[in-house]
């Protein structure tokens, strides 16, 4: 039998989308191990394909969000992820997770700031797919449909021309279909110029199922009809790593 | 310590000056001195409590310390011992005297009890523990919990509503040997958001607005941070609750059916695990067992608290760790009475030593009672044998949460508690439950008479006009602030269907490791109870029962919540109300075989205005959880085809009492619709056949607005145009245009069936109230209704649906 890939997901306190994103990874083939972020250590990662920060209120986001947890991330290991990307590693960052990784100056440079609507949204979003080669987006379509539920979501850039900059560069791997938070150029997740760093604001591992979605009779668009968009993120990654190996 | 900058009666009664406990001679005072001992301390006991405590203390041959009297206080308190409820009531209901021993156990838990002893297996907990729980399959339970927090968000609508739901969410932490929290519920009763300020007849009372922003942004930052979805909810908006808001928090959880039996042993230590202790939050539970004036916007500031959702979202990542390795004994909460509340409960049976040295503090200077009765928030307390100490340490310190022992059960029947090398606190456990039985007056009256229902000349400008009601208005605008999809298990979330924003009835959460999936739901209609309290309860327990029926669930696996506010119970009439509630209630519950597993009361929601006493309505919240069989069984509200049929399933009555329409159209006193409860339990289970089968495409409930609403907001996903004809629509001979579409009778669902299927859904209800009403038609986007040759109501849905979308988005 294939060796199934090692998933690591690091918790926070206020991380609170571990479980759910632990088990759209196992489903579609990796053994997963959460880690709460006071057993950090570099030699956790040793042996690991996959880092992932999934989504939460990381010690509740009271300052600017994920900004106390990439501190204590860079206190705990340093720069142990930047090199265990350099190392051919992969790093998901969904939603509370994509904060943190702008924050650890992973992705290309940005802020998520609150929505332009001030509010927190919970609703679904439709995505344009602007990276098909992204090894997390591989079997999606041009555009699908993930939920999303953020209050700071919106990225901004110092400078207008360096978010379009993001989409002409091709790192802008995720925009929104319409303007939903007033994020610069729509954008809804960047991948960094390795292709194997990637931040998402909506949230795949809540899709794995056809029955996920609001309508009950949308319908599928992978090959299984019983499965939702967000399964086939998954699956794009658990396929690229273990192509990769 | 209470201000003693004059000599109080406390200081006149101490036997040595203020250590940080004192011993309070209290044997020789007389029914005033002790009465004012007790509002001095605010212990909130009358004058036959504390004579009743007086008595006890002559037993025993010593005078309390001021640590015990405040552990009495809380144990005592209406907020922890439902005494109302526990009442001797003399009930004189339309001139006719009846006398109840109790409400609880006469209409709640016998009635319960019975329905346990009919479905054998089925609720596996109720009544005893943080909450009841019904099976769910083989291995897992699920549970369901719900309180109020309406003082507190009187005062300060956002901490009282945030820290109401971290509350409830600890109840479900706290259940069982700790239950994994998985969805929450969250309904409030407002003043109107365009209440004017010259309305408001008193000072320092914050406006409707003020309070429905605050509530929900409470809500909102508790639920959210904790990672549970808010998928259930209601508001209800009447001036009656501009001075007293209702704030009811709910929380389900899942937990191993092998983990739902607890046990405190003797030498096991007790362990308090998360926040520390500090002075906010002193006088919780028996603040809440008084009624508001204008002074407690002030006074009573000290017992509001903020909460730090990211301290409990700690200690339950540390708590379900724990009890998945097997390392708690006994866990329960620090709510309402702190840990005076939380080791009693523990060690009521065995007894036990708890030292207050050893309690970690927010701040220096606490005396004993201080400490022992404080609400500070996000704390749980375990009862753990001491070979597992070790391994809890570790846990704690992996998720960064503190673990503090306080003490430890000896076996000895009594609650023993030290401070500083004495013994403050020591008391039979069993004597701290016996509360004197308050004797009580209630009485009712019928208000309500016959109406001339109006004539409707423009239904159509009829129907617009109710989807500009707060009643009936979406909820978009909070429902999106709430993080309803966390966990990926909203399988039928608040707003569905193919636009996404349509609303829906009950919603249903999937239940990781199981096939089976839990279906959760709301009922509140205070309108009802104005004028005719038993058909508001009868009528709560049906519309929950029948959302949670109409999403799927199977109708003889139910199980639901009482959750009552009223405002004054020694106004008999207020009192009266309440009798008649839960008569009917119970009627309900019996006749459907849905049990109550948990409740919870309120009292003293009233308010001293310039205008003399406002209470709210006797107000009951019915929520319930219900089990779904299987994925395929999940039923929307929303239209889902083009070319369906609709059809109704239940009797149409004349009476408009309650209803809207009723209330918009100034119809005082009207007449409110019976629940018809053996027939309706029929239909559901017919209406569970046909899910079973297959042949339901969609189903929504007929609540507020009545059938013409229910229609429009079928046809919000924006499939069709619906063209419905009520010439076969089951009905009282009298019933006006205005009954057949706008009224209010319970136990209707509007039913979408594929055209090939209606046979066999018809022969399913053969010999109950069924008929065909309609079809959608993708010919046009109306909503055209006709009675024979005359068109009611066309409108397009459109312009409806803007009308409903838009009524509560321009104001929050």
């Amino acid at each position: 039998m294939e060796e199934r890939p090692c998933a690591v997901l690091l918790k926070f306190p206020g991380t609170n989308c571990d479980a759910e994103t632990s088990r759209a990874l196992e489903e579609v083939g990796f053994v997963t191990e959460v880690l709460p972020v006071s057993a950090l250590k570099p030699e956790k990662l040793v042996g690991v394909s996959l880092v992932v920060l999934s989504g939460g209120f990381s010690y509740g986001d009271y300052v600017m969000s994920g900004r106390i947890a990439s501190l204590v991330t860079e206190q705990k290991i340093g720069k142990t992820l930047g090199d265990f990307r350099d190392n051919g590693g992969y790093i998901l960052g969904i939603c509370n997770g994509f904060q943190i990784l702008t924050q650890l100056d992973l992705l290309p440079s940005g802020s998520l700031v609150e929505n332009a609507s001030g509010r927190f949204q919970c609703q679904w979003v439709t995505l344009k797919n602007l990276a098909p080669k992204s090894p997390f987006l591989t079997h999606l379509p041009e555009e699908f449909e993930f939920p999303i539920a953020h209050a700071e979501g919106r990225l901004v850039t110092k400078e207008a021309a360096e978010a379009a900059g993001y989409i002409s560069g091709g790192v802008a791997a995720l925009t929104y279909r319409d303007d939903v938070n007033g994020s610069f150029e729509r954008i809804a997740g960047l991948q960094d110029e390795s292709g194997r760093v990637f931040g998402l604001m909506p949230h795949p591992e809540r899709f794995l199922h056809r029955q996920d979605h609001y309508d009950p009779d949308w319908k599928g668009t992978g090959e299984d009809e019983s499965r939702g968009s967000g399964y086939y993120f998954f699956r794009s990654l658990h396929e690229s790593i273990t192509k990769s190996n | 310590m209470p201000d003693s900058s004059t000599l109080s009666v406390l200081d006149k009664i101490a036997e040595a000056p203020a250590d940080h406990y004192r011993v309070l001679k209290i044997s020789d005072l007389d029914g005033d001195t002790l009465l004012e001992l007790s509002k001095f301390m605010k212990l909130s006991l009358s004058r036959e409590d504390m004579l009743a405590v007086q008595e006890i203390y002559r037993e025993w041959k010593r005078e309390p310390t001021d640590v015990e009297l405040e552990v009495i206080a809380q144990t005592w308190s209406e907020h922890c011992k439902h005494r109302i409820f526990g009442a001797t009531i003399t009930h004189e209901i339309n001139g006719e005297t009846e006398t109840v021993n109790s409400l609880f156990k006469t209409y709640i838990r016998d009635v319960s009890q019975r329905i346990f002893d009919q479905k054998p297996g089925f609720v596996l907990s109720a009544f005893h523990d943080n909450a009841g729980f019904i099976k769910l399959d083989e291995e897992l339970a699920i549970c369901l919990k719900a309180e109020t927090h309406n003082h507190p968000s009187a005062i300060e609508p956002y901490a009282g509503a945030n820290t109401g739901l971290g509350g409830v969410i600890r109840d479900i932490l706290g259940a069982g040997k700790g239950a994994k929290p998985i969805g929450s519920l969250d309904v409030f009763c407002f003043g109107a958001p365009d209440t004017s300020m010259d309305h408001i007849k008193a000072e320092d009372v914050i406006h409707p607005l003020g309070v429905m922003r605050g509530v929900v942004r409470g809500v909102r930052d508790y639920g959210n941070r904790m990672g549970i979805p808010t998928i259930s909810g209601a508001i209800q908006f009447d001036d009656s609750y501009i001075y007293n808001p209702l704030v009811f928090c709910g929380t389900a959880g899942v937990i191993p059916i092998k983990d739902i039996e607890k046990k405190v042993e003797s030498g096991m230590k007790v362990i308090s695990v998360g926040g520390r202790t500090g002075r906010d939050g002193l006088h919780g539970a028996t603040f809440s067992s008084a009624a508001l004036d204008t002074d407690s916007h002030e006074s009573d500031q000290q017992a509001v608290q903020i909460g730090n959702p990211i301290e409990e979202k700690k200690a339950a990542d540390f708590v379900l760790a724990a009890r998945d390795k097997g390392l708690i004994g006994f866990i329960t909460d620090c709510g309402a009475g702190g840990y005076s509340s939380a080791a009693g409960e523990m060690l009521e049976e065995c007894g036990g030593v708890i030292d207050l040295d050893q309690v970690k503090l927010k701040e220096p200077g606490l005396v004993s009672w201080e400490v022992f009765i404080s609400e500070s928030q996000e704390r749980m307390v375990l009862a753990v044998k001491e070979s597992a100490l070790p391994e809890l340490r570790k846990l704690a310190d992996l998720y960064e949460t503190e673990l503090t022992e306080l003490g430890h059960a000896d076996g000895s029947g009594i609650l023993k508690v030290t401070h500083h090398g004495k013994t403050v606190c020591e008391l039979d456990c069993s004597k701290l439950h016996d509360a004197p039985v308050r004797k009580l007056k209630a009485t009712w009256k019928k208000k309500t008479s016959p109406v001339d229902a109006p004539i409707l000349t423009k239904p159509g400008e009829a129907l617009k006009d109710l989807f500009t009601d707060f009643a009936i208005v979406s909820r978009e605008p909070v429902i999106r602030e709430y993080d309803h999809e966390v966990q990926g298990n909203t399988v039928l979330k608040p707003l569905a269907g193919a636009s996404g924003d349509a609303p829906q009835d009950a919603s249903v959460l999937r239940i990781s490791g199981s096939k089976r999936l839990m279906s959760m739901s709301v009922a509140i209609l205070p309108e009802w109870g104005k004028t005719d309290p038993y058909a508001m309860g009868a009528a709560c327990v049906d519309e929950c029962v029948r959302q949670m029926v109409a999403s799927g669930a199977d109708p003889d696996r139910l199980a639901i919540l009482d959750n009552f506010c009223m405002g004054n119970p020694d106004a008999e009439e207020e009192l009266g109300a309440l009798v008649e509630t839960v008569k009917g209630i119970a009627a309900a519950a019996e006749a459907y075989g849905a049990p109550f597993v948990s409740g919870k009361d309120s009292f003293y929601n009233y308010f001293e205005t310039e205008d003399g006493p406002v209470s709210i309505p006797v107000t009951i919240l019915i929520s319930g959880m219900g089990i779904i069989e299987d994925a395929s069984h999940v039923i929307g509200a929303s239209l889902r085809r083009p070319d369906s049929l609709l059809a109704i399933i239940g009797h149409t009555k004349s009476e408009l009492g309650g209803s809207v329409f009723a209330r918009r159209h100034e119809l005082a006193n009207a007449e409110v619709p019976a629940t018809s409860l053996d027939e309706a339990f029929k239909c559901y289970r017919q209406y569970y056949e046909a899910v079973k089968q297959g042949l339901i495409l969609s189903a929504h409930d007929v609540s507020e607005g009545g059938l013409a609403v229910t229609l429009a907001e079928v046809a919000f996903s924006g499939k069709a145009g619906l063209e419905i004809d009520l010439c076969s629509l089951p009905m009282d001979d009298d019933a006006s245009k205005a009954a057949m579409l706008f009224g209010e009778s319970p136990s209707r669902l509007v039913i979408e069936v594929a055209p090939g299927n209606l046979e066999r859904v018809a022969k399913l209800f053969a010999g109950l109230p069924f008929a065909t009403l309609g079809r959608a038609t993708s010919s046009h986007a109306n909503l055209v209704v006709e009675w024979g040759k005359e068109t009611l109501i066309n409108e397009p849905i459109k312009e409806l649906k803007s009308l409903w979308k838009n009524g509560l988005a321009q104001y929050y």
